[in-house]
């Protein structure tokens, strides 16, 4: 009964509060706190935010830039495509883009994941702040690399 | 009856009401209700046992707090505060009114925009062609390959990214901070380059968020620019009943 609800509630919010990850640190770390009032434990978010930052300063996100660069480089090697024309949209379809935006999420997803804001998967996601996805990243980088 | 404690959501003056329709935390959600008999009023309801930041209640929080901020101003409280029952609510209330008073005048028809710089997902192309340092590092990688060469070029990316992102973001700000009462440096996000909230006048947060959008159009190969809101005052609530940030988490 619940995922229904949550649509129905949310989504006339949405346009102009973001999604909850755009706007869950305000509601975690922001608003009042009374002296005399408990807060409840947020554990599994701290260990979600400690879990983000490994992946952002992560050799693996340093190596997965870089293999998108040479991309990039190689394309431009060959002639056609300049980079300009990269600039300009065509990067859009290529390779080296996509694995930018990979790395370049890692963080993001991380934190959706967290919240399930991204998906419609709702009440599925409650427990997935406790699953640490950043292993699975390391393993398939690792295979990745070890493939080159 | 309250045996898992009153959660507050928020401080709002007496006389206003509910939102219709509007429900708590946990599951099944809570029933909302006022509590306090003074100037201001806490809407609060039922703690919900074993009360962690899901997804669920997470969202519940908010959009009670949506909705009571469409309403009037309002005192946003933390996500997850939890008082022992309604009189220890009733006598704080009744012992900080005037603070509490002061706080939603101040506010008045305040709300919250809060704008964020990512790196630009898609501005690698940019990046070889601006950053000088990463295109060294991109030669030296092709003449010399290896592991420890092409770290040094990932980071030189990523570093340049996030720089590129924030240097957007402080230019944005010196455009924003004439158009806001007041201007708050948000948490910070891993992943983000810059977060700052915004107190705006209701009337004006559709003119903030249209020069906010134009600015982002403009610099899309140097950052990824949200803006989100309106919102409750989540950070401009900077009354006594406020800890310091810095010393909580």
């Amino acid at each position: 009964m619940t995922p229904t609800m949550y649509a129905d509630e949310v989504v006339p919010c949405a346009p102009r509060a973001g999604t909850l990850y755009d706007v869950l640190e305000l509601i975690l770390d922001r608003g009042m706190v009374i002296d005399v009032f408990i807060r409840v434990s947020l554990v599994g978010i701290e260990i979600l935010k400690i879990d983000a930052r490994i992946v952002v300063a992560s050799v693996d996100t340093y190596l997965r830039f870089a293999e998108a660069c040479n991309r990039l480089d190689l394309e431009r090697d060959s002639g056609s495509t300049t980079v300009p024309e990269l600039l300009g949209g065509g990067v859009a379809k290529s390779v080296g883009k996509r694995k930018v935006r990979r790395a370049a999420e890692s963080v993001g997803d991380t934190v959706r994941s967290a919240v399930g804001a991204g998906g419609s998967d709702d009440d599925e996601d409650e427990e997935r702040p406790k699953k640490r996805r950043a292993p699975a990243r390391d393993g398939a980088s690792r295979r990745r690399r070890a493939e080159a | 009856m309250t045996e898992n404690g009153v959660y507050v959501y928020a401080i709002i003056p007496a006389g206003a009401a509910l939102p219709a329709g509007a429900a708590g935390v946990g599951s099944p959600p809570a029933p909302l209700r006022l509590a306090g008999d003074g100037r201001v009023t806490a809407v609060v309801s039922e703690a919900p046992p074993q009360l962690r930041a899901r997804r669920r209640d997470l969202m519940a929080h908010q959009d009670v707090l949506l909705r009571l901020s469409d309403g009037g101003p309002v005192l946003p409280m933390r996500f997850g505060v939890v008082a022992p029952d309604e009189a220890s609510v009733t006598a704080q209330l009744a012992g900080a009114e005037t603070e509490h008073l002061a706080t939603l005048r101040h506010l008045g028809r305040g709300v919250e925009l809060n704008v964020k710089a990512l790196p630009a997902q898609d501005s690698l192309a940019a990046v070889v062609a601006e950053e000088k340092n990463v295109r060294r590092l991109r030669e030296e990688v092709r003449r010399r390959p290896g592991y420890e060469a092409n770290v040094r070029l990932g980071e030189a990316v990523a570093t340049a990214l996030s720089r590129r992102a924030a240097e957007a973001g402080n230019t944005l700000l010196h455009r924003l901070t004439p158009l806001a009462r007041a201007v708050a440096p948000g948490p910070e996000v891993h992943g983000c380059a810059f977060n700052v909230s915004f107190l705006v006048d209701r009337d004006e947060s559709d003119a903030f968020r249209a020069t906010v959008r134009k600015f982002a159009d403009a610099h899309r190969d140097r950052a990824e620019i949200r803006v989100a809101g309106p919102l409750p005052c989540y950070s401009f609530v900077a009354s006594s009943g406020l800890r310091p940030t810095a010393a909580r988490v």
